[in-house]
């Protein structure tokens, strides 16, 4: 075992960030059990498992067929569907959701272990946002289905799919880090990022076309990076979108932007809140 | 040659900033931002503490509640960064601070081993190895296949102090000598607990049970309010200690 011989000196300085990211790798074999934790909890345990985890974005996607189908479909540009949009839409804000308050509360209910042992807590958020985006493939069954059935296949783009997750899993990882210092720190936190949570699905176009949206308002909804995220990923699985070069630079761009901030400032903020513990 | 020297703490500070009145959501901060009633003092957790432990020696920290005794242990285990002075540990630190703490109850014994054994720094192919001693040991071997939700509580201890011990650390960190299980498994720990001492490691001992200072402890410090008020041999730093809360 390398970290037998191991000589902790606290006057080394740690390079922000960099130093953070050597300590995933070196525990990655950690990281490995973390996600599979996640997804045995998650799926090996019930038989219904996966379907269990896919009922809650297909019955929103339902409900929201029933109610806009007749308002929005018509809006939509030739040859393509409302229902292959609306569930590539609800499938993206699930993911986007799911892994950020997931890595901000494993971080927040690991807390007992992480104030103990030294473990880099950035292991367990990364942890989180993986088992999501594991958790958004299965998503893409009923999505390819949907897609089938109105004559679509998800097209050559397809390996650009993983530039999406990657991109993604970067981004929510990096807020959720940020968020975990506000849920540690402030009881209300949790509900007040619900509302949040809630303006920007509303601000990101699941389930309208933005199209149908005055231009000041489509500005508005271009200033949102979730909306590059959703448009590209319509893009590159089914063609329900057409994503512009600014929405690849806009995505790429948040997603390290966010990546390396949300490192920063929960290396800066970490040692003071454990503190307090 | 003189004996290894597993931790050199030399002046070792940690300050935070806190606020005056607790306070935890955003919407009283907001409000006491407001009303400039947020005031900060400066909180010394631990303010210059400074001493050495050698290879086979057993340091006891004793003290008050709030002393500073677990936020030590918390920078001995590199959780914490101390705010000034410098700390030096060589080698493997094992940690018997609050057994189980990563345990999640809808894993089998055996997954629940590996988790909790690489969270506490171990490589995940030793602890692969590892498995079937730890749960012989443990004496849960026929239960190692279901979910620990089925254990009772005697059980999940018995799986987490076996995890915990399954090592020869070179430092050994302990938060109160454990007693839990039945009064075999009692007998058990301890003498394990006591074999993990005198296996040569050096060992950190922080506790209210003072006659344990005496009997296991080659030195001991006495922190108050975050600072060292006395350090040196056991029953001289207890009477410093009784002294003072006299």
């Amino acid at each position: 075992m390398s970290e037998n011989i191991a000589i902790y000196d606290s006057s080394i300085p740690q390079t922000p960030v960099i130093s953070a990211l050597k300590g995933v790798w070196e525990k990655r074999s950690l990281l490995k059990l973390l996600v599979a934790r996640d997804l045995t909890v998650r799926y090996k345990r019930s038989v219904i498992g996966i379907w269990w985890s896919l009922l809650n974005p297909l019955f929103t996607t339902a409900v929201m067929f029933y109610v806009f189908n007749t308002v929005f479909k018509a809006k939509l540009p030739d040859g393509q569907s409302f229902l292959p949009y609306l569930l590539s839409g609800v499938l993206t804000m699930t993911l986007f959701n799911q892994g950020l308050t997931m890595a901000a509360d494993s971080i927040a209910s690991g807390a007992g272990v992480l104030t103990k042992v030294y473990v880099r807590p950035e292991i367990f958020a990364f942890s989180a946002t993986i088992s999501s985006a594991i958790n958004f493939l299965f998503g893409l069954i009923p999505l390819t289905v949907v897609l089938l059935i109105f004559g679509k296949h998800p097209g050559f783009k397809t390996p650009l799919l993983l530039v999406f997750m990657l991109c993604m899993t970067l981004f929510t990882t990096g807020l959720g880090l940020m968020l975990a210092i506000a849920y540690v720190n402030f009881d209300d936190s949790r509900s007040l990022i619900n509302i949040f949570l809630l303006a920007l699905g509303y601000m990101t176009p699941v389930f309208y076309p933005i199209s149908a949206l005055g231009p000041h308002t489509q500005r508005v909804i271009h200033l949102n990076p979730l909306t590059s995220y959703l448009q590209i990923f319509r893009d590159v699985f089914g063609g329900n979108a057409v994503a512009s070069v600014h929405e690849w630079l806009m995505m790429g761009g948040t997603s390290i932007f966010f990546f390396v901030l949300g490192f920063y400032v929960f290396g800066r903020t970490w040692p003071k809140v454990v503190a307090k513990l | 040659m003189s004996a290894e020297k597993i931790i050199e703490a030399t002046d070792i500070t940690l300050a935070y900033r806190r606020t005056r009145h607790r306070v935890s959501s955003l919407k009283q901060t907001a409000i006491d931002t407001i009303n400039r009633r947020m005031s900060y003092e400066d909180f010394y957790a631990l303010n210059g503490v400074s001493f050495e432990v050698s290879r086979g020696e057993t340091l006891s920290v004793i003290g008050r509640n709030g002393a500073g005794k677990s936020t030590l242990l918390k920078v001995l285990a590199r959780v914490l960064p101390p705010t000034s002075g410098r700390i030096i540990v060589r080698g493997s630190v094992a940690p018997m601070i609050e057994l189980g703490a990563g345990f999640n109850a809808e894993l089998t014994g055996a997954e629940n081993i590996m988790l909790y054994g690489t969270l506490l720094g171990r490589d995940a192919k030793t602890m692969q190895s590892r498995i079937e001693a730890i749960a012989d040991w443990a004496q849960l071997t026929e239960h190692l296949d279901i979910p620990i939700r089925a254990y009772s509580s005697g059980m999940v201890a018995r799986l987490a102090f076996a995890t915990a011990t399954d090592v020869t650390p070179d430092l050994l960190l302990i938060d109160e000598v454990l007693s839990v299980g039945d009064e075999d498994f009692q007998t058990r720990s301890k003498a394990r607990t006591e074999a993990m001492m005198n296996s040569g490691c050096a060992v950190v001992l922080v506790t209210h049970d003072l006659s344990a200072v005496k009997s296991m402890a080659t030195r001991a410090i006495y922190l108050d309010h975050g600072a060292m008020r006395a350090s040196g041999k056991p029953d001289e730093v207890i009477d410093a200690y009784h002294a003072d809360l006299r």
